[in-house]
Formats: C-alpha cells, structure tokens, sequence
C-alpha cells in the first residue's frame, strides 16, 4: 500500500470547480406557477462546504425575518444562513425583488435541522406584473451550481450552471405566469365581460330584449336593468369568493327558464308589477352565478383579483346596456308609438324569446 | 501487497448521508434497439440512488460510445438531461465512457476521515496519521472515470474488456448479459492502465441498493464478485494518492464506476 502512496503522479492541468456534489454546493431550483406566485429553493448541501463555512455572520436585514428560523435554530445554523442567502439577488428585467424567504424544515421538524445534510430555504413572492424575465445571483463564491426553473404546465426543466457570483442567464417568463399590469387587467376584463353578453351571451341577450319588451318607458326599463344587475353583481362576488356554489346543472336550466317567465309575462301584461321587479331580481342571482362559472374558467389574476372581478362584472352590465340601447334604436324608437307597436312587436316578439327559452331549457335539462 | 481477505459483511450502514457520493452512468436503457437514440444520464448520489447531473461542458474530459465500429461522441448541450445522447447504428455491446477533469473540494476533518473509512481508504487515513495531518481539513481534487455496458439489440459477446484508458478503470472479464443471478463477475481494477492492488471494489444491485457486494483487489488488481440477483448493478471503486507541489490539494481521488444489466430472462446462453 505505501508503494501506491508514494507513487509518481501525473499533474493533468485540472479545471477546478468548487464542489464534491457536482451540481453544486447550493443549488437553486425556480417553481414559477400560473397566475405569478413564484417558490426559489436555494439547496445547501451541508456535507460539502468548505470548513468554516458559516460559521459566524449576521444575516443581512434586507432579507427581513427568516420564516421558521427561531432563535434556538438561529445560533446553530444562522452563520450558515447569513453566508448562503446574504449575496442573493433576484431581479425581473434587472429590477431586485426581496421576496420573503422561510427555512423549510426537514421530515423530523425543526429538531432535526442541526442534523440534516441538507438546508432548503425557500423565498416565496410574486412575479411584478408585466417582467419580461428572470435572474439570480449569489455574490457567494462556492463554484459553479445548477439553476433549474420548473414553470407550471412546462414538462421540461430549464437548466443552466451559473458559474459562482455571475449572474443567471436572463430567464424569459411565458406569459401565462407574469401577471398583468392594472391598466391590462381592468381592459382585459371589461372586453371579457362585454364579450360575455355580445356576442357570446345569446341568452343573456334574449333575457334583456325580454326586459326590454315589457314597457318601452324609461322607469320600467330602468328598474328592472338596475335589479338585475345589482342581484348579478352579488351572487358573481360571492361565488367567485367562493360563499355560494350552484352547479351548472340547475343554474344553467333555470336561467332558460327565466327567460320563458319575463318573455311569457310580457305576453299577459304591459305593466311593471312590483313582484316582476323582484322576480327580476331573483333571475339576476342566478344569472350571476352563471358569470362566474364562466369567469372562474376564464381564471382571475391573483394580485389583481377585486379590480378583475369589477372590471369583469362592468363588461357584462356594458354589454346588457348595448343591448338595449340597440334595441330601442331598431325598435323602439322607430315603432314605439305605432298602435301596433304591442301586437306586433311585443308579443309575437316575445312569443318567440319564449320558445327559445323553452327549447334550451328542455335541451339544458336533457343534456344535463 | 497480500491479498486482503474478503471483508464479510463488513461495512454496516451508516446512519448519516456522507459527504462522498458516487458517480455513475444510467443509460435510458441498458438494452436500446438498434437504430434508437440512447438518452445517457450522469448521475451522483449514494447507494445507487441519486441527483441527475445535467450536462457541464466544462467538467467533460472525455464522453463517448466505444463499440466495434469505433468511438462516437455522446453529444449534447450545456444543461442537457440526459446529459448526453447517441445513436445506437449497429448490434453488440457497447461501453459508454465519462471522464470528467478536476474537482476540487476540502471536507471537514471528521467528515473526510468518516468518507475514507467508507471507501475502503485506510490506507489514506494512515498516512495523514502518520503527518499529523488526522485533524486538518482535507484538501482533495477528484474526478469521475465512468463506464456503462450496454447491449443494443439485447445482444452482443465481445467487446465487454476492452479497456478504455480511463484513469481509474473497472474491466468487467466476463459479459454480463450472458450471466445469471448467483454468477460471479470477475473484474479488473486498472490505474493509469496498470493493475490496481489492494482497492475496495463494491457492488449494488439498483433492486436492493442498501446491501453492499465488497471485495478488496488482487495484486492483479481483480475481484470476483457474486451478484446474487439480476438487474441493473453499480461497481464502484476509488483511489486515492497523495498530490506533490499543489497549493491547494494535498490529495486527488478518482472515483471509477461500471453499470449494466443481467438481464431477467437471460439472452440465449452463450459460454464465453
């Protein structure tokens, strides 16, 4: 044995990176999730830091309070800490964020921190509405790490060595996880909403030409339009809040049933009765519950979810009022004084918004 | 150097990760069809099970597939997983080989002393004992020779000893894909191409990762080591010598790994 110990050896000239672990010893693993909420692992391979390592030092204020990290766990591991975070920076299009960063305990809890080979600290935020792209750095210098940055509905990983202190490669974001600007938000959903009702919301159209046709007087109109939306706006919120659930399966009948009742009532009488005004009201709940089964698919923004939503409910009560003010240019304004204005427009009118309703209530049923 | 005896079971799990991992080519398949482009994944870790090393230009000493019909690169781009592929153009067994060029690292006194321990390194331990050297930190430089045995097509009787000139080099003696479970593969420990004596030669089954299969080189630098089962098996071995004249090392490691296959069913027996 000593024979081979002494032996002769070869110097190779020799690249030399700084781990025994090759992916680095910490390495970082980026989770970007739709919607913009982000997780950055940062991995300390404890086993392979160089002596000395953390063994002392203050944990930069700018990181703010380490989450999970008590005191008692901070006089064993806090140096540790403080070397591998104190040099992060994370940054979207070049501007640094300070997203709040948690030590993830390991299987055994917080006791088995002191042993564990491995420490993950965890920064947790939200992309910046509007980034282009990604970078990390740690000004730390332990040779050269593996980045991976995983985005959601991505199957493959994007990986790259970042070579010690440098800074990553610009990472582009897809655009479904970088949430959008306000401004892009509130257009986004006011078209969304609108859309919803023209030209998509065929039933929602006929429901209104019905709310229309029962009186061409301003009150009526005005009355019924301001219960409807007042009742769809609630129930909207409080199923996109998540307070009220309803399947699809009875809203969606019954929103074709409703449009039978008002098409049918325009047909037996021209007056606003006090419960249509509240039978309205009742119709404008369930049609709301059906907004939100639509916006729910459409998904909301996380950071900008209350503007998304009003902006949203703004573009549906948009549409409604296009609609009849359509309405009342084609028909009303032209007819509404004729003396046959009601039999031949109002009834026959409303016949038809009646059987439709009918059939898609039949088809609804069926097909639910 | 005299033989060692075989060290029955000598070497109880420890508790605690160590600081050494292992290093080991896992193709996507042992047995790829002829005409398919093989995936090939460095991997590090420990007890067969480990962390995908994504590719790193600049650690690859040398990448290749070495089969009759010559040596091909296994190609690919930085931060690829697999970390390299290779067109698989003819049947018969193949060797991937990895070299990677220096790493250097310096471990904790205890966790260096813990680690040459497990490798089988005594002889490493004594010396620091003898400079005194016990309690420093160590200053190592390591590199990875690796080699994997394939067979395209599920076929294939020579080529499984060729040797490759790799640093540190396991040569399997007899092919793999023509053994059961219960038959001993004679392997050949090679340093810088001559015969290593006196080295720690492990085998895991991927199946049963926790049991070790260990026996110390000849001073022909052979072990034979009984592989109680089929699957996909690990040899390792690492060697250790002291560094002259280096600032910044004191020793350099080569950690040498082998996989293959026996296969379940078993090709069409052949004696060699």
């Amino acid at each position: 044995m000593r024979r081979l110990l002494v032996a002769a050896v070869f110097l190779f000239a020799s690249v030399v990176a700084a781990s025994a672990h090759e992916l680095g010893t910490i390495r970082v693993t980026a989770r970007f999730q739709k919607g913009g909420r982000y997780e950055i692992d940062a991995v300390i391979d404890r086993q392979h830091l160089p002596p000395g390592f953390g063994a002392s030092g203050t944990i930069d204020p700018r990181l703010g309070p380490i989450g999970n990290l008590t005191p008692g766990l901070a006089s064993e591991i806090g140096g540790l800490v403080a070397a591998s975070l104190n040099g992060v920076r994370i940054a979207f299009d070049g501007k640094p964020v300070s997203p709040p960063v948690a030590l993830v305990l390991p299987e055994g809890g917080a006791s088995s921190v002191a042993r564990a080979p491995e420490l993950t600290l965890r920064f947790s935020g939200e992309v910046p509405a509007g980034s282009g792209a990604f970078t990390w750095s740690n000004a730390v210098r332990l040779g050269t790490y593996m980045l991976t940055i995983r985005t959601e509905g991505e199957e493959q990983a994007a990986r790259q060595w970042v070579e010690g202190p440098a800074e990553s490669v610009p990472f582009v974001l897809k655009s479904e996880i970088v949430p959008m600007t306000r401004g892009r938000v509130a257009r986004t959903y006011l078209v969304l909403g609108f859309t919803h009702i023209l030209p998509k919301g065929t039933d929602h159209i006929l429901f209104v030409l019905g709310i229309f046709l029962l009186s061409i007087r301003l009150k009526p109109i005005l009355m019924q339009v301001t219960a409807f939306t007042i009742a769809h706006t609630i129930t909207l919120a409080l199923t996109i809040y998540g307070f009220v659930a309803l399947s699809p399966r009875i809203v969606e009948p019954l929103i074709a049933l409703s449009i039978v009742y008002v098409a049918v009532e325009n047909i037996v009488t021209p007056r606003l009765t006090p419960w249509r005004v509240a039978l309205v009201f009742g119709f404008g709940l369930l049609h709301g519950m059906g907004f939100a089964g639509v916006l729910s698919q459409l998904g909301l923004p996380r950071s900008e979810f209350l503007p998304a939503l009003l902006c949203f409910n703004a573009g549906v009560e948009l549409g409604q009022l296009t609609v009849i003010a359509v309405a009342f240019l084609l028909i009303g304004l032209p007819f509404r004084n004729r003396p046959w204005y009601r039999q031949r427009i109002v009834i026959p009118g409303s016949l038809a918004i009646a059987a439709i309703g009918l059939y898609w209530f039949v088809q609804r049923v069926a097909g639910g | 150097m005299r033989r060692v005896p075989l060290l029955a079971a000598a070497f109880v799990l420890l508790a605690a990760p160590l600081a050494a991992h292992d290093f080991w080519i896992e193709p996507t398949t042992f047995r790829p069809a002829v005409g398919s482009v093989l995936g090939v994944r460095l991997v590090v870790g420990q007890r067969f099970r480990g962390d995908v090393l994504p590719r790193n230009p600049a650690m690859i000493a040398k990448f290749v597939l070495v089969s009759d019909a010559g040596e091909v690169p296994v190609a690919g781009r930085a931060a690829d997983d697999p970390a390299g592929s290779v067109r698989i153009e003819q049947p018969g067994l193949a060797l991937i080989a990895y070299r990677s060029l220096d790493s250097s690292v310096s471990l904790e006194a205890a966790k260096f002393e813990d680690y040459l321990k497990d490798e089988g390194l005594e002889a490493v331990i004594a010396e620091r004992a003898r400079r005194g050297d016990s309690q420093k930190p160590s200053r190592e430089l390591f590199s990875r020779s690796a080699k994997s045995l394939v067979a395209a097509g599920g076929v294939g009787t020579t080529g499984f000893d060729r040797v490759l000139g790799m640093t540190l080099e396991l040569v399997p003696e007899k092919n793999p894909y023509a053994m059961k479970g219960g038959d001993a593969l004679p392997v050949r420990l090679l340093y810088e191409g001559k015969p290593l004596a006196g080295a720690l030669v492990v085998a895991l089954s991927y199946d049963d990762p926790d049991k070790k299969i260990s026996e110390r080189s000849d001073k022909n630098g052979r072990v034979s080591l009984r592989l109680p089962q089929e699957g996909v098996w690990l040899v390792k071995a690492v060697h250790m010598v002291p560094v002259a004249g280096d600032p910044n090392a004191d020793w350099r490691s080569v950690w040498a790994s082998l996989t293959f296959e026996v296969p379940v069913a078993g090709p069409p027996s052949k004696p060699e």
